[in-house]
């Protein structure tokens, strides 16, 4: 393949943003580390986004590819070695002179370095070493670094990089192994596992070290100890779940029958009773707290390095291969409690090659099954749902029409309405309209005083939809029926038309004079 | 009726909540003011009040030690809100804070307590979002400029942030609807300016040399965007217009 070496930095960044643009995490969040004179930069655990692109998302960090030649043939990506592109690869003093400079005016937070692979797994994390090297020594950059972990290289390399970046990420790209064979021939699931694995012993081995307490035992990480864990631990991919060809879980008998809740014994309300019936509700949800725990170190003094102290994402492409959403989501459950993942992101497939493997999406990339997963992931890591309870293998995909915690709600009428000033912060963390902010004013709020609905209101409550389903006082807010079919249709017609937005934007057409389509429906002749 | 006319600062409005306070006249029976704000109402009397240091001490270690350190800084940062009617918002805050203690804070049902922190999320935000938004550009000289145009007064709190953020550099943040800076020398402390002192403010007028990573900058920003994705709603809901002419990638 030819490298072009003489262009300019100016094309090279065109070159290699254009290539890196298809990757989804762009946060610079998940570790808080203070400034030091001499040195550039600062993090905010919270994270900062810079801009805005065209898309809508966010631009926090300097998103690139060290180089977009790569030996590999995957058939969903842009940089396959099969496809005719122009090839470039930066030099790491060209990427530590452009991160300082774009940081020092505050257009960006950092620095997210990915790559193609040159050569072998080996030189590409090698390269990717002395960039971050030099940034962090030479330059003494003290912002945030994002980095892709390289599958298939060697483990010492990785480890050195963790040292000097604060999240590193693997992408798992597709959630089942077959659909990985299928489109990504070079690589394979236990390639993609073992450094991810890998990362995730090093984080719990550092935060042992600094004496932080890794989440419960059994009530969500497997691992605690490193040292005791190294044995249990496999390192394929058998920490998460497979599936058989009709989309279930065939080894794992025990899960299957907690997925769906018709089966589970009598107490159905949340919390500790369910836990007393032997049913695993994975960690206890704590205030504005992720139930898997932090994973990673998070705040850190700056004076020494630290593996990986913002925890390390993936990404997986979502409506490339026939995967459904309830294996998705599952596969995502299984990686939050298995490896310790801080986030997974979702990724609508964008069709940029044409390959027989591949789906034709003629309506777009999938852009309202992405953001049901995202809706989903987020009830799973603050509102403690689990997969099995937003979706089943007999409704193995999301509802179009109405968000998951809204379809949770109307399938589960029997539990509410619940009482605004009585009912715990996990159930009503349960409440369509209601966010961990909100419930957190509330629970705050109520050790004072009776909250009455003009009350919630204040608090950032969506009474149009928490409204059937909690009362103040004892008090329903309207007199209504608490019935599926009648709360459905109100729920509906607000919820249609943001699924619509999101599916068909850009579709409204201007009215004009001269070209109307109605007029040739009606098969009159128009003066051409 | 009296209204107490505080001027336009922490210090003012501290000091007309001492006067209203000390007068005795009863909370219902009078109400603060910022000088220039609002329209004159008959059957008021209005009361100038005169920044004293020693009252503004006073109301300060009163309310550091009787109710709390996080109080505080609440009633700081909503002070530095763009609501003509800050001062009367602290001022009722403060009557019930005095009655409950630091308790106040988690009242969110009681009108004065959900009003002030109405105002300090407006603050907070809109100081997140310049974190986010403000944008450098390099002179000659080697100082880095930024002009801002925020409703808020978040200077003090874009100062700490950048202060942290980029210790070792010469930088200055010019907010240009109250015509005020602050400046921080490399590896020193950070102050404010008033637009007047025109020794300070010479920076602003400094030839900036940036057309190649102005360039590379909006060349980056138009190609990370995905087209098939685009969405401009959504970006307007992150990043609102207003912010916009102050922002490299959008200008030109």
């Amino acid at each position: 393949m030819l490298i072009q070496e003489n262009l300019s930095v100016q094309e090279k960044l065109k070159i290699l943003t254009d290539a890196a643009k298809y990757d989804v995490a762009c946060t610079s969040s998940g570790v808080s580390r203070g400034g030091k004179n001499g040195y550039m930069g600062n993090a905010e655990a919270s994270g900062i986004c810079h801009s805005f692109s065209a898309d809508g998302r966010c631009i926090s960090l300097l998103k690139i590819l060290y180089t977009n030649q790569c030996i590999y043939d995957c058939k969903y990506c842009i940089n396959r070695c099969s496809n005719d592109v122009v090839r470039t690869s930066f030099t790491p003093d060209e990427v530590c002179k452009l991160t300082m400079e774009f940081y020092q005016r505050n257009y960006i937070e950092g620095l997210f370095l990915s790559s193609g692979i040159l050569y072998s797994a080996d030189y590409t994390m090698d390269q990717i070493f002395q960039t971050l090297w030099k940034l962090r020594r030479e330059l003494r950059f003290n912002g945030y670094i994002h980095v892709k972990a390289i599958p298939g290289a060697d483990p010492a390399l990785i480890e050195q990089v963790g040292y000097l970046a604060d999240r590193m990420s693997v992408n798992l790209e597709l959630p089942t192994a077959e659909g990985l064979r299928n489109l990504a021939p070079g690589k394979t699931r236990d390639k993609i596992l073992k450094p991810m694995r890998q990362i995730q012993r090093g984080i719990a081995k550092q935060m042992e070290q600094e004496g932080i307490l890794l989440p419960e035992q059994g009530k969500g990480h497997r691992m605690i100890s490193t040292g005791e864990a190294e044995g249990k631990l496999p390192s394929d991919g058998s920490g998460l779940p497979s599936f058989g060809g009709d989309g279930t879980v065939p080894n794992d008998r025990s899960r299957v029958q907690s997925l769906s809740g018709e089966r589970r014994p009598a107490p159905v309300r949340w919390g500790v009773a369910e836990e007393k019936a032997g049913y695993s509700t994975g960690p206890k949800l704590r205030l504005g707290r992720s139930r898997y725990g932090t994973y990673g170190i998070s705040r850190v003094s700056g004076k020494r390095d630290y593996f990986v102290p913002a925890g390390q994402s993936t990404q997986m492409i979502v409506g490339a291969t026939p995967e459904n959403d309830f294996q998705m989501l599952t596969v995502a459950e299984a990686l939050y409690r298995n490896f310790g993942m801080k986030r997974v992101f979702y990724s609508a497939y964008v069709s940029v090659n044409e390959d027989s493997a591949l789906p034709i999406l003629p309506g777009g990339p999938p852009l309202l099954r992405e953001h049901r997963l995202y809706q989903a992931d987020w009830l799973m890591r603050y509102y403690g749902f689990d997969a099995g309870e937003l979706l089943s293998e007999r409704q193995p995909n999301f509802n179009l029409f109405l968000d998951p915690k809204c379809d949770w709600a109307l399938r589960h009428l029997g539990q509410f309405p619940v009482e605004v000033n009585r009912a715990g912060y996990e159930t009503l963390l349960r409440v369509p309209g209601m966010g961990v902010k909100s419930v957190g004013r509330i629970v705050t709020a109520r050790k004072t005083g009776v909250l009455t609905f003009a009350d919630l209101k204040k608090m950032g409550v969506v009474l149009k939809r928490a409204q059937y389903f909690i009362t103040c006082s004892g008090k329903l807010m309207n007199p209504v029926r608490i019935d599926q079919d009648y709360i459905t249709s109100q729920l509906l017609g607000d919820e249609r038309r943001k699924a619509w937005d999101i599916q068909h934007k850009d579709s409204y057409r201007q009215l004009s004079l001269f070209d109307d389509m109605h007029l040739e429906g009606a098969g009159i002749d128009l003066p051409s | 009726m009296t209204v107490y006319v505080c001027e336009d600062s922490f210090d003012g409005i501290l000091c007309g909540v001492y006067d209203a306070w000390m007068s005795r006249k009863g909370h219902d029976h009078v109400r603060l003011e910022i000088g220039g704000t609002g329209d004159m109402e008959l059957f008021c009397e209005y009361a100038p009040v005169p920044v004293l240091p020693e009252k503004t001490e006073k109301v300060i270690s009163s309310i550091r030690r009787k109710i709390s350190e996080r109080v505080y800084k609440k009633v700081y940062t909503a002070s530095l809100s763009q609501e003509p009617g800050r001062a009367d918002i602290i001022y009722r805050f403060l009557i019930d804070g005095f009655r409950y203690g630091e308790g106040v804070l988690s009242m969110l049902h009681l009108p004065s307590v959900f009003e002030l922190f109405r105002l300090c999320r407006f603050v907070l935000n809109e100081s997140h979002l310049l974190k986010e938004f403000a944008r450098f550009s390099r002179t000659e000289e080697g100082l880095l400029v930024s002009r801002i145009g925020p409703k808020n007064d978040v200077l003090p709190m874009l100062a700490l942030h950048f202060a942290d953020r980029l210790p070792s550099e010469n930088w200055m943040i010019y907010d240009e609807n109250r015509e005020r800076a602050v400046l921080h020398p490399a590896d020193g402390e950070w102050f404010l300016v008033r637009a007047n002192d025109r020794e300070w403010m010479m920076g602003l007028d400094w030839k900036t040399d940036e057309e190649e990573y102005q360039a590379m900058w909006k060349m980056f920003c138009q190609t990370i965007a995905i087209p098939e994705r685009k969405n401009y709603v959504c970006q307007r809901n992150h990043l609102p217009l207003r912010y916009r002419p102050y922002m490299t990638e959008f200008q030109g």
